[in-house]
């Protein structure tokens, strides 16, 4: 990257995470403040990897029996794989730490191995193809997505290219039939990290072989039956529900090449069980219906009333999460999903921002609501925004730089990339209101992380 | 004793509406069905309009169509008959009038034409200086004074017009103006337009000139009065009703005008300069409401005539499709978007849902309105099959795609062994071609004319998808068969030709539509380019097979030159 770097030469990207705001360090971990243990990782692992090799036994037999043609890869079993490390690295405070190196290189991995299988989501699974073309809002289980699998057995889930980069979301779409884009998962992997949240799990860019990574490695039908060869004699694959529906067509690769993003799955459920909980500020995904806090301005006295947020940092998480999709422009925070392990003392995972990043030239204010309603932040969440807003580490710099380091680059064009600053703004502006209406004490809220060492 | 009275009343409204309808029944048996669906329409007995099947008369008997019978099978799933148009046109025994007089005829309101006037210098600039314009002589006059387009078509008896005026036109009811009718419906529609009981052929409603124009060689005549009526009516007439149409494919909807008249009218989707993206197959494509515009325009410059009458307008989606509808599947789907714009998704298998909403800016929406032929129930319609099909799945071929001789074994199948079948095949291949339209997968012809008729070119909306593609394949029926009609086959060299270019008339021509501009210049200039490789297709099967044996006159007022079998 060139134009990346500032004038002077330095980094803004490096001076950003070298900044003293960006090297408080969370107090050290005993083993009941990560997420998994070793043993326990490891001992899944290695019987997953069994039970692959078990498989592949029985799929190269019937293969053989039925002429048809699988390239069936071999899997390595690898204690230092850096999927691994990233999973045992999560914590009660984020799911990386700043400085984990397993972080990059699991980035580079996914954008580099070898797929060894492609599959459906769960949730698709789940929907057990049933298709109600009627169903206005479509389960999430109806979008185009993919489980792939690396030869190390690094799990990621493939969103491929929907829209380009330069097209936005049209102005009549409600936020529920929104494209799902994969240059917004990417992005916002990264504007999280710059945001020093590290609660969205790591996304790669990658271009992927359709035919030689998906549908030659995949052992189910169904997915092998969504298969086509359009009239360009580029190779296609669909949505089945969708595409049924007729609310979408195809994706299709050049003639096999697709871009699109892949994120880092997360621990198995088995071993690291989450929850997923409605978002308070959740909207009505109808046409016209409203919900309270739209009409209500006190609607956060009451949630503050309620349980889990009348204790603990939870709204103040819930809070973070909104400045985060208004940055990005994501209105569809329906539920966010919290590890049982860590209680309600644990932090909110930023999953699935895919709808984010559709409009350079709107501002949804409504996302900020939590904000403006119930008018407190954390105290190092402000720190950083005021830092971000000046010209030495100015938002879109290190966002521009950060987004450089991704194979697809560019992945925001530069509308959008100016309006991150325009809304961390509009972030701050508000929080002067809160604070000039409630004063400083009873906006800004001492967090944990603030209480362990003073930033200058 | 409240609940008793409401039910006496009831009783008594009950008894009365059977009455009514005892009465009508009786008096006029002919327009039984007729009447039944125009009570639905005053809230009475039948008010349970059947939304898809358009439940009015008109519809019930349209719904003996294959394609509207229950859910059918796998190859009526997409519809066949895709429209019915209506439209009056003229008597088609007029005399020729002269040209200029054509032209004047064919510009159609007179705002419209006065946009065309402005339009003209600066689209004529952009296409780089079309001759025709540059002399202010309209290229479409000139090109209707042609002797070739001044043939005129055999005498014709009454086994050669759809209608018999004296005897047929009564099953119009309201036009003909049963009082009953009048009464019923009357008290919304303005007196102004309800028909008169006086029966002269001058006083019907456009549409219904139209109807009774048709014959066995044409849709309407050349210089039809009663057609550039019916097309300014189809823009300015108040619409009454709205109904989805069934049986479709892609979102439609019929719309009723004040005078009875009905059309079909087909939503914008597409804006003018989207093509259709490169992986999307010919039967994923969606329906352009500006190609079933410009494909009546142009099947009107090859002087085919074998179009119904389309029209663009644009539509208020609140007063004129939401307040007017009955149809509860239609209106529910309405809704105010994030851009406070009024959109619709309606019910049907394609597109339609909230992802393809159709919204207006803010409730207008442009569409196009084509004329409905004549009831089926009036004027029975064939359905048949294109030999030249394309299979319609993503891996599999159709036969001819595979079988360089697949022509010869049509040739010897009825009804494509004689009369003029398959000439007819031939022009609407070429039609087809100019336009890039792949999905003629059957065409109607009128069943009272037999076999020796013209082909009815309907449902147009696959067409101009791609400007920068020349779809071959669309071609291969003129290909493998080497036949044109000398009519067709002169006139495509006339068009051809500097001073008549194809792509400049159609500017011309479709300049009078009030959507203008329908085409972008690179689809205008596309047909040309397309125009000459056909004629490179003919050139070749000449060289190959010989002049005689290619063209096929029918100048020499030979119309229904018979090819016997042995021939060959």
């Amino acid at each position: 990257g060139t134009t990346a770097h500032p004038a002077d030469g330095g980094s803004k990207l490096e001076t950003l995470f070298a900044h003293p705001l960006y090297s408080i360090q969370t107090p050290a971990l005993g083993p009941e403040e990560r997420l998994v243990q070793a043993e326990q990782l490891m001992e899944y692992y290695r019987r997953k990897v069994s039970r692959w090799e078990r498989h592949m036994k029985l799929f190269s037999g019937a293969a053989a029996l039925s002429n048809t043609t699988l390239i069936g890869h071999e899997v390595t079993f690898d204690p230092d794989a850096s999927w691994l490390k990233f999973h045992l690295g999560i914590s009660r405070y984020a799911l990386y730490s700043r400085d984990d190196p397993a972080v990059p290189q699991l980035l580079k991995d996914m954008a580099r191995m070898r797929v060894v299988n492609a599959d459906y989501t769960q949730d698709e699974k789940a929907l057990k193809g049933t298709c109600d073309c009627t169903q206005v809002v479509k389960p999430s289980g109806h979008h185009l997505k993919l489980a792939l699998k690396m030869h190390n057995f690094a799990k990621a889930m493939f969103k491929p290219m929907r829209q380009q980069r330069e097209e936005q979301t049209p102005e009549d779409f409600f936020y529920f039939v929104d494209f799902q884009r994969h240059n917004a998962e990417i992005a916002a992997f990264h504007l999280d990290r710059v945001l020093d949240f590290r609660r969205v799990p790591p996304v790669a860019g990658r271009l992927v072989n359709v035919t030689s990574e998906v549908l030659q490695v995949t052992y189910t039908d169904d997915l092998r039956a969504v298969f086509f060869t359009s009239p360009a004699n580029n190779t296609c694959f669909f949505a089945k529900c969708l595409y049924v529906c007729k609310t979408e067509y195809a994706v299709c690769g050049s003639p096999d090449l697709l871009e699109g993003s892949l994120s880092a799955y997360l621990p198995g459920l088995s071993i690291a069980p989450r929850i997923s909980i409605p978002n308070p500020w959740i909207r009505s995904y109808t046409f016209s219906g409203q919900e309270e806090w739209e009409g209500n301005p006190f609607y956060c006295d009451t949630i503050k009333q309620l349980y889990p947020y009348n204790s603990g940092n939870r709204l103040l998480n819930i809070i973070d999460m909104s400045i985060f999709d208004f940055l990005t422009g994501n209105m569809d925070r329906h539920h966010y999903e919290i590890f049982t392990k860590f209680g309600d003392e644990g932090f909110l995972l930023h999953l699935d921002n895919a709808r984010g990043f559709g409009k350079h030239s709107h501002d949804e204010m409504s996302i900020l609501a939590p904000l403006t309603q119930c008018c407190m932040i954390k105290h190092s969440t402000l720190l950083r925004l005021q830092l971000l807003a000046q010209p030495g580490f100015r938002l879109s710099d290190v966002m521009r730089e950060s987004l450089e380091g991704d194979p697809l680059r560019p992945i925001l064009t530069e509308p959008h990339l100016l309006a991150l600053d325009r809304r961390l703004q509009k972030v701050l502006r508000v929080v002067r209101r809160c604070v000039r209406r409630l004063g400083e004490n009873g906006v800004i809220t001492r967090d944990f992380v603030k209480s362990t060492e003073r930033p200058q | 004793m409240i609940l008793f009275r409401k039910f006496r009343v009831l009783i008594l409204m009950v008894f009365l509406v059977a009455c009514t309808m005892h009465i009508m029944i009786d008096l006029l048996p002919k327009l039984e069905k007729r009447a039944a669906g125009a009570d639905s329409g005053d809230g009475g007995c039948r008010c349970a309009r059947h939304p898809g099947a358009e439940a009015q008369g008109w519809g019930k008997q349209r719904a003996r169509s294959p394609a509207e019978a229950g859910w059918p099978n796998k190859h009526t799933l997409r519809i066949l008959q895709d429209f019915s148009p209506n439209l009056t046109s003229s008597r088609s025994l007029e005399k020729i009038t002269a040209a200029a007089d054509a032209a004047d005829a064919f510009g159609r309101t007179s705002p419209s034409a006065g946009k065309a006037e402005d339009h003209k210098p600066l689209i004529g600039d952009a296409g780089g200086g079309r001759t025709a314009h540059a002399h202010g002589v309209s290229g479409l006059s000139t090109l209707f004074e042609h002797p070739l387009y001044k043939v005129d078509l055999p005498p014709l008896t009454d086994d050669d017009t759809l209608f018999n005026v004296n005897t047929d036109i009564r099953f119009y009811p309201r036009a003909t103006g049963s009082q009953g009718w009048h009464n019923e419906e009357g008290n919304q529609e303005e007196e102004e337009f309800s028909p008169t009981g006086e029966v002269t052929a001058e006083s019907y409603p456009n549409w219904l000139r139209f109807h009774i124009g048709i014959n066995r060689y044409e849709l309407y005549g050349r210089h039809s009065p009663a057609l550039d009526a019916l097309l300014k009516d189809l823009v300015t007439h108040r619409i009454t009703s709205v109904a989805m149409k069934s049986g479709g494919t892609q979102l439609k909807l019929i719309m009723t005008f004040q005078n009875y008249g009905q059309a079909l009218f087909k939503p914008m989707k597409q804006t003018r300069e989207q093509e259709t993206p490169p992986d999307f197959f010919y039967f994923s494509d969606f329906e352009r409401h500006n190609a079933e515009i410009a494909a009546f325009h142009l099947d009107r410059i090859l002087d085919f005539r074998r179009v119904p009458p389309v029209a663009g307008r644009l539509v208020n989606m609140t007063r004129e499709i939401r307040d007017v509808t009955r149809d509860k599947k239609l209106w529910r789907t309405f809704f105010i978007s994030p851009a406070n714009n009024v959109c619709f998704y309606g019910e049907c298998s394609y597109y339609c849902s909230t992802e393809h909403a159709l919204c207006g800016k803010p409730d207008q929406i442009e569409g196009s309105l084509a004329a409905f032929l004549p009831d089926l129930n009036l004027a029975k319609r064939k359905t048949w099959r294109n030999p030249w099909r394309r299979s319609y799945h993503k891996r599999k071929k159709a036969e001819w795609e595979v079988d360089p001789d697949y022509c010869d074994e049509v040739k010897q199948t009825p009804p494509y062994d004689r009369g003029t079948r398959l000439l007819d095949i031939m022009d609407m291949t070429i039609f087809d071609f100019l336009m890039g339209n792949m999905d003629r997968h059957h065409y109607e012809t009128f069943e009272k004319f037999g076999n020796d008729t013209f082909i009815i070119h309907l449902d147009n909306g696959r067409g101009f998808g791609k400007h920068s593609h020349d779809e071959l394949s669309i071609l291969v029926p003129l290909s493998q068969c080497c036949r044109v009609r000398k009519s067709t086959y002169l006139r495509l060299q006339l068009l051809a030709k500097e001073e008549y270019q194809l792509s400049s008339l159609m500017e011309e021509s479709l300049l009078r539509d009030r959507l203008s501009p329908v085409l972008i210049q690179p689809h205008l200039r596309a047909m040309d380019r397309r125009l000459r490789l056909v004629l490179q297709v003919l050139a070749g099967c000449v060289e190959k097979e010989g002049h005689v044996n290619v063209v096929e006159g029918n100048l020499a007022g030979d119309t229904v030159t018979h090819r016997s079998r042995g021939h060959r």
